[in-house]
């Protein structure tokens, strides 16, 4: 196939049509091309130019031109109406017909440039290069690659037809809960402050009762109790301090605050306390033992879980006890080059050293020797701290808590994968205890009425078996109140979310999305937050912000602070895919991120029509005259 | 628990300090200050008429003028060191340029030759050496003693001064004085003695300790010019283009300029520090003579102060011309006085005069004279054709795409981070396909790695400068502990430019060139972010000695790679960010790490206007501003501004967003697309310019003074500037601009060049401004070559026709120039290329051929025409015109200026005339 003849192809049905030459006589046009006066236009366009008329118009207005000026090489017409085959017009548009693939508009400085644009090679026909025809073989590549796309588009739109409905119905049922949940709430809510009082009755005559009988040895007892008291405070208040310490450095004991402040929570599982408190210990002592430049690296791990930026930062200057910036006189040669390095990059020195290094890949290295008992511990440390629901939720939470890490580490290994977040464990833990078990209610009331009508208040002593179930039925139902509280507060806040316009985005609602890059691991939970993990490194890119770009685009904006830079931010483009799967996390500008997010919630219909119609129309172009020339 | 506390506290208070760091910036106390510099503060504490030497046995040898310099009180010295006499020369070349030599006598056995700059002056220059034959000798009015004279150049004369000793220009008849050196007696020369016992010569500064095993030995002197209004010049400062006096009466600056080749984190934009570059090279220009230069090559810390009216008053000194004459003081640190007068008179003839001893500049490539794209890093191999994508998806041209130190595998230059570029080969010719080049990052910092080959080899050979103990000096960059070659050396610069070959740089290909960056060289934890001074050289020459010139033999090093790569078929294109005198003949420069910030913008002027006075045509400034990240108007404003820097590149610091031309809207996008296009259009001009610079030193841009040497409204104008002598720019430096005030020297009138609206010339025009464009006009009497159609690259435009636009003077007359070569080849060198001048008058245009007789083998042709001639100012129109030779008529009509912004007024304009180039013809227009 000559190359030539790429040019004929895009000409032939005119030219069959117009003269019905033989291929003779269309090899000697293609030689002088412009011969042929209406190159570069498409033929929807070409009765504007076929006109009886002398003269033609400018399309923008400003002029008039002749036939003999159409395609002269010469720009009459400042919009470029007169040279749509030529580079001539600056604003001037080329059409290919690239027959067998999709047409296309070029800018017409690409009209004979030297580089075959158009597949069917019209663009170049100055005879400077030859550009053979390949419209027939990418035609094929791209219709198949349409197809492809058009049996996504299909399968994905029924997918997301099912996601809508199923997000309508939950939605429907979360609506349900939450009046259902406020309703008992009302009632539990009285129930509880019946017993109150009765318990606070029962608790007067009980202190009556005590301060009578043991009035002899209260003296004593008194003063024993103060001193076992004193002696627990003491305990608590060490434990205390040696927490807030932690507190600036290292975030794993934000769960134990929580237990603190948590009035339901178990108290005595206080190990949980301990546990914390030893490994940070572990890896303080880890930090002290290691040489000077590992000893940084690890430092920023212990440090990293809470993530402020600023403690990361930190970790820039080599530990030398120096005076400081303004000051470096206490540094030594290499610090003090990193140190002034750092001014341009931004970077924390100790990072920068390993970059240095990274390139014989001592990094991975380091990865090795992370200790690998901290790595569980840390995995507890971002879930509980990300998820505030969860502190509300006492044990019940930290079985889920395992079962969650478990699906990561099994997960760990693909690219990318999703998983339910914690709050799904939300929906379960309610699923169980209130909603599957409609009468807990009226039992309750039942109790409660019982209890209220037996207890006799004025008998004395206080029979002890009825003052312990009236205890234990408060205990009870304000344990209850406070679950289903927590659980309005948070349905509440789930359901004024911005699901989509047909809910399509409601599955997302406490779901994580995966995806593993070289050494990083990003999270992305939307409705909640994003982040970017590094072996025990986490730092967030951004709380969940909304969507844009007509739900295209997904922003969580926010994150930790850049030095020297932004808060970090990720915006994830959405597009229609089977599964949900996060892919191509990308930090064009520094800090910025960006990433793909396949799901069929964005399989729309209308795309899907448009698709077919493209698919139609290059079915359509499909040239017959293939096989003739 | 507790170390871990105190690390807590340590870690916030150096997280506040290092804020504090990023709010700060330039950190002043790193460098020194004049004070703090022993040498500059001994110099300027001097007082006038201190210097008491005296010109003895004036003599003639070799053609040159010697002498012996004596201090008047030889004979009866208390000094208890013998004092040697220095020996002095003069020597005289041809076209006004007259060398002063002053260096210990070797023959009296100095502990060490003083260090002269050796490859800076080009061979060339002595076959200019005038042998003199004969010495008058004639007794000034007023002297006491005699005075020795010759004669130097048409209406010059050069004197020497026997007591007290000084030398000068005059002009002959007149006997006016042109420029004078110790006309005040603060000539000083500190020769070098051996360490006496017990001396304590080391120099500290912060934490820095200096050996100074040769003791001091500064020399420093005063130099005078005469009728002069301003004085320019001594790059590299961010400073005006008419220098500010340093000392004086009520100056504003106390500091002098310090030249001293340094690494300046986030340099002030109004400051006489040193900043990367160094060219000893001062130019004077004075309404009513002219202009004069004055050329010290020396390579040592440099401290120059231009002194205020009024300095001098308590001397008792009295010279002439009072009034117009302008003082300075030159301190350097070490060397020797090789020091050049330049006679002018006009502002082009010094810098030819300056570049007779220097070099012309080098002949770029074409492509290198187009839009550069760069970021500190495009990533990965994804980043770089998604960022190439984008410029063709949006219409926007570029030639050049650059990567910055990440691309490298650890900061090992001449290797790639192969995780983020595995196919660099393929990779270029992606880019090459479509007539694109890419540009690599090389410094000069080498890794200490033993698995590092060029490490290996360097340390090997002894290839790297020593510091003072001997032993390969190591300091600190961004590849970590790093060495040095020493480039002083010509056997290690051709060593480094053998790096370059395709073997060596793997992953190179033809279409890759070269960046030099961290040249001066810049050492993070070195005295002043530099190499100690104590550091030792090829030759046992002391670091403090060249200093300045290391970047420049990086440079040169570098381009002879590109060169020897090529077979010597092949242009470098290498910039360099360190400088210094002849580096025009290497490459182009830039001017270093600036900020978004307007005033930087607007000191790019007269950063890249002083580069051009001083030899160096190929320079510009970082569009955008390389730190911080610049409001979507200054950004517009600088691609308009720096689409007229000869060096067109944006450029950002890798912490800033992301400012590619498409991120800021569809309205900004077009914008800079406009202000790119302007740039491509003109490329023909500026090529046309940088061929001009090439045969003549004359600059690209220019102050307007140098095209309007006597108009006096012009001469600390910096905020306008010429490209060549046919247009004049005034940047937009403030927000929201609403007016700007434009002055237009001359007689002849000046055509808005995008409206063709014309302005009178002589006179300040208050003009509306849009956010479309910056005021730009072309000057009445010019012919400007243009190429209007837009490519995806300059190298597409090659076959493309031209435009030609015609600026009609007063008496309907124009002329201009056209240059065109193969683009890359030295070929040209050889006589192959295209050179012509247009000429418009009495209604002909002619086509004059100004390349010489296509006598040799080497010739260039070319099948392009003229599209289009664009006639503005012309008081009748014509109807059409004849192309005279073949007889042919061709209409004329009235169409658009430039057809991107069709809709404005109309012009005249002849329609596809069709002419070639390469030919003689003539037009004439009915």
């Amino acid at each position: 196939m000559k190359p030539s003849f790429s040019v004929l192809r895009s000409l032939v049905p005119y030219l069959c049509l117009l003269f019905m030459v033989s291929p003779i006589v269309i090899r000697s046009v293609s030689a002088a091309p412009l011969e042929y006066p209406f190159l570069g236009i498409a033929p929807e366009d070409e009765k504007y130019y076929k006109t009886s008329a002398d003269l033609i118009n400018c399309k923008d207005g400003s002029k008039k031109f002749t036939k003999s000026q159409l395609n002269d090489d010469f720009c009459d017409c400042p919009d470029g109406t007169d040279e749509p085959g030529t580079s001539a017009c600056p604003a001037g548009k080329f059409y290919c017909r690239n027959a067998g693939h999709f047409s296309l508009f070029l800018f017409s400085s690409r009209v004979n440039d030297g580089i075959c644009d158009c597949c069917d090679g019209s663009d170049e026909y100055d005879g400077k290069v030859k550009c053979p025809n390949t419209c027939w073989e990418a035609g094929k590549l791209a219709r198949d690659k349409l197809k492809k796309k058009i049996a996504t588009y299909q399968e994905g739109a029924a997918l997301r037809e099912h996601e809508i409905e199923q997000a309508k119905l939950a939605l429907t049922k979360d609506e349900a809960e939450l009046t259902k949940l406020k309703d008992e709430e009302k009632i539990l809510k009285g129930l509880v402050q019946q017993l109150k009082e009765r318990k606070e009755e029962i608790e007067k005559a009980e202190e009556k009762e005590r301060l009578q009988k043991e009035k002899e040895e209260k003296e004593r007892k008194e003063a024993e109790e103060k001193l076992n008291k004193k002696e627990n405070k003491a305990e608590q208040e060490v434990d205390q301090e040696i927490r807030e310490d932690e507190d600036k450095t290292d975030s794993e004991e934000k769960p134990t605050e929580s237990l603190h402040y948590n009035g339901v929570g178990p108290l005595e599982d206080s190990s949980l306390v301990q546990d914390v408190v030893e490994d940070t210990d572990e890896l303080a002592a880890e930090v002290e033992n290691g040489d000077s430049s590992e000893n940084e690296g690890s430092m920023v791990n212990g440090v990293e879980q809470s993530a402020a930026e600023a403690k990361k930062e930190s970790a820039v200057i080599p530990d030398s006890g120096s005076k400081g910036i303004e000051n470096t006189e206490g540094l030594s040669k290499e610090e003090l080059g990193r140190l002034v390095a750092s001014r341009w990059t931004g970077e924390n020195t100790a990072k920068q050293a390993e970059q240095v290094d990274a390139a014989k890949g001592d990094d991975h290295e380091e990865h090795e020797e992370m200790p690998r008992g901290t790595h569980d511990e840390e995995d507890d440390g971002y879930a509980s701290e990300t998820d505030n629901d969860n502190q509300k939720y006492d044990e019940d939470n930290d079985d889920m808590e395992d079962e969650v890490d478990e699906d990561f580490r099994e997960d760990h290994d693909d690219s990318s994968s999703s998983y339910k977040s914690d709050s799904d464990t939300e929906l379960d833990l309610s699923d169980t205890t209130t909603l599957s078990n409609p009468s807990w209610l009226e039992k309750i009331q039942n109790t409660v009425h019982n209890i209220l009508r037996a207890v006799n208040l004025f008998q004395t002593p206080v029979n002890q078996s009825e003052a312990a179930q009236v205890r234990k039925e408060f205990d009870e139902s304000s344990a209850k109140l406070s679950k289903i509280q927590s659980r309005i507060s948070s349905l509440s806040q789930k359901l004024k979310h911005d699901f989509g316009p047909e809910k399509e985005f409601y599955s997302f609602y406490g779901r994580c999305f995966e995806s593993k890059q070289n050494k990083y691991v990003y999270k992305v939970c939307p409705y909640k937050q994003a982040s970017q993990e590094e072996g025990h490194t986490i730092t967030r890119l951004g709380q969940w912000d909304k969507f844009e770009d007509s739900y295209r685009l997904m922003v969580f904006s926010n994150g930790d602070k850049c030095w020297n830079g932004p808060d970090r931010s990720l915006k994830i483009k959405l597009r229609c895919g089977l599964k949900n799967e996060v892919a191509d996390i990308d930090e064009p500008s520094r800090c910025e991120y960006m990433a793909l997010l396949s799901t069929p919630a964005l399989c729309l219909d209308e795309k899907l029509k448009e698709l077919q119609h493209k698919l139609d129309l290059m079915n359509k172009e499909q040239p017959q005259r293939h096989d003739e020339l | 628990m507790k170390p871990q506390m105190r690390n807590l506290n340590l870690f916030l208070f150096l997280l506040l300090s290092l804020h504090f760091i990023s709010v700060l910036s330039w950190k002043r106390e790193e460098f020194r200050n004049c004070n703090q510099t022993p040498f500059c503060k001994r110099a300027r504490a001097r007082k006038p008429g201190s210097c008491s030497l005296l010109a003895r046995h004036v003599i003639i040898s070799d053609g040159d003028v010697t002498a012996k310099l004596l201090p008047k009180n030889h004979e009866t010295s208390e000094d208890h060191h013998e004092i040697n006499p220095l020996l002095l020369t003069l020597s005289l070349y041809q076209d006004g340029v007259l060398r002063l030599k002053i260096d210990e006598d070797p023959s009296l056995g100095p502990p060490k030759k003083r260090f002269e700059v050796p490859d800076v002056i080009v061979p060339e220059f002595s076959n200019n050496k005038l042998w003199l034959q004969r010495i008058s000798t004639e007794t000034i009015d007023g002297d006491t003693g005699p005075s020795s004279i010759v004669h130097l150049a048409d209406g010059y004369e050069a004197v020497l001064r026997h007591d007290p000793f000084e030398v000068y220009v005059r002009e002959k008849g007149s006997g006016n004085r042109v420029i004078s050196l110790n006309s005040h007696g603060l000539f000083d020369f500190e020769p070098l003695t051996a360490k006496g016992e017990g001396e304590e010569w080391e120099e500290s500064f912060r934490e820095n300790t200096d050996t100074r095993p040769y003791g001091p030995q500064s020399i420093s002197f005063d130099v005078s010019f005469y009728a002069a209004d301003f004085v320019y010049g001594i790059p590299e400062h961010a400073t005006s283009l008419a220098l500010k006096p340093t000392r004086g009466p009520g100056v504003e600056y106390s500091e002098p300029y310090r030249l001293f080749n340094l690494d300046v984190f986030e340099y002030i934009h109004d400051s006489p520090f040193g900043i990367y570059g160094s060219i000893p090279f001062m130019i004077s220009h004075g309404k009513s003579r002219g202009t004069s230069g004055f050329f010290w090559l020396n390579a040592a810390e440099m401290q120059i102060d231009v002194m205020g009216a009024g300095w001098d008053a308590d001397s008792g000194i009295s010279l002439p011309s009072e009034k117009t004459r302008i003082d300075t003081f030159w301190m350097s640190e070490a060397g020797i006085v090789d020091a050049f007068f330049f006679v002018g008179p006009g502002p082009k003839d010094v810098v030819r005069q300056y570049m007779s001893v220097t070099g012309m500049p080098a002949m770029p490539q074409l492509f290198a004279t187009a839009y550069h794209q760069c970021r500190w890093n495009y990533r990965d191999e994804e980043d770089v054709e998604d960022v190439d994508s984008k410029f063709d998806e949006h219409n926007i041209p570029y030639d050049v795409l650059w990567l910055d130190i990440e691309h490298t595998d650890g900061k090992r230059y001449f290797t790639w981070d192969r995780m983020l570029f595995p196919h660099p080969e393929e990779m270029q010719r992606k880019l090459a396909a479509k007539g694109r080049h890419m540009v690599t990052i090389v410094d000069p910092h080498i890794k200490r790695d033993d698995s590092y080959n060029v490490h290996k080899e360097a340390t090997k050979k002894g290839y790297y400068v020593k510091d003072a103990s001997g032993n390969d000096f190591d300091g600190w960059c961004w590849s970590g502990s790093s060495s040095y070659p020493d480039m002083l050396n010509p056997e290690i610069r051709s060593w480094w430019a053998d790096r370059f070959s395709f073997e060596h740089y793997v992953g190179s290909t033809p279409s890759l060139y070269i960046w030099n960056d961290m040249n001066e060289p810049s050492v993070f934890n070195g005295p002043e972010l530099t190499m100690p001074r104590d550091a030792l050289h090829y030759g046992d020459v002391e670091h403090r000695e060249l200093h300045n010139a290391y970047g420049y033999y990086f440079h040169m090093a570098t381009a002879n790679g590109l060169v020897k790569r090529g077979e010597g078929k092949d242009r470098p294109f290498v910039l360099s960010r360190a400088l210094f005198a002849g580096s025009q003949r290497h490459g182009a420069v830039w001017t270093g790490d600036n900020s978004a910030e307007w005033d930087h913008l607007r000191v790019s002027v007269p950063m890249v206007l002083t580069l051009g006075l001083t030899g160096l045509p190929f320079s510009g400034a970082d569009v955008g501003g390389f730190f911080g990240n610049p409001e979507p108007e200054l950004l517009v404003r600088w691609y308009q501004l720096g689409a007229y820097y000869p060096f067109f590149r944006a450029h950002a610091h890798h912490d800033t967003k992301r400012r590619e031309p498409w991120l800021f809207g569809e309205r900004n996008t077009e914008l800079i697309r406009d202000a790119i296009h302007v740039r491509y259009t003109l490329i023909p001009y500026f090529y046309t310019l940088f061929r001009e610079a090439n045969t003549s030193g004359v600059p690209v841009v220019r102050p307007l003074w140098m095209e309007f040497p006597s108009e006096e409204a012009t001469f600390s104008n910096d905020e306008a500037f010429m490209v060549g002598n046919s247009i004049l720019v005034q940047g937009i430096y403030t927000e929201r601009a609403k007016v700007a005030s434009v002055y237009l020297p001359g007689r002849q009138s000046w055509y808005d060049l995008r409206t063709g609206t014309s302005y009178r010339g002589g006179m300040t025009h208050k003009l509306t401004v849009s956010e479309d464009t910056i005021p730009a006009f072309q000057r009445a009497g010019t012919i400007i070559p243009r190429k209007d159609r837009f490519r995806r690259s300059s190298t597409q435009m090659v076959n493309d026709p031209f435009t030609l636009v015609i600026a009609l003077n007063s008496s309907q007359a124009a002329e201009g120039e056209l240059y065109v070569d193969d683009g890359k080849s030295f070929e040209f060198e050889h006589g192959a290329y295209i050179h012509r001048r247009f000429v418009l008058s009495d209604g002909k245009l002619t086509s004059v051929n100004l390349a010489p007789a296509s006598s040799g083998k080497s010739r260039f042709s070319s099948e392009t025409v003229i599209e289009r001639i664009i006639l503005l100012g012309h008081t009748h129109s014509p109807k059409s015109a004849l192309i005279e030779v073949t007889n042919q008529k061709v209409d004329i009509g009235l169409g658009p200026l430039w057809l991107q912004w069709g809709r404005g007024s109309a012009v005249v304009t002849v329609r596809k005339p069709g002419i070639r180039i390469a030919d003689d013809w003539t037009i004439k227009f009915l």
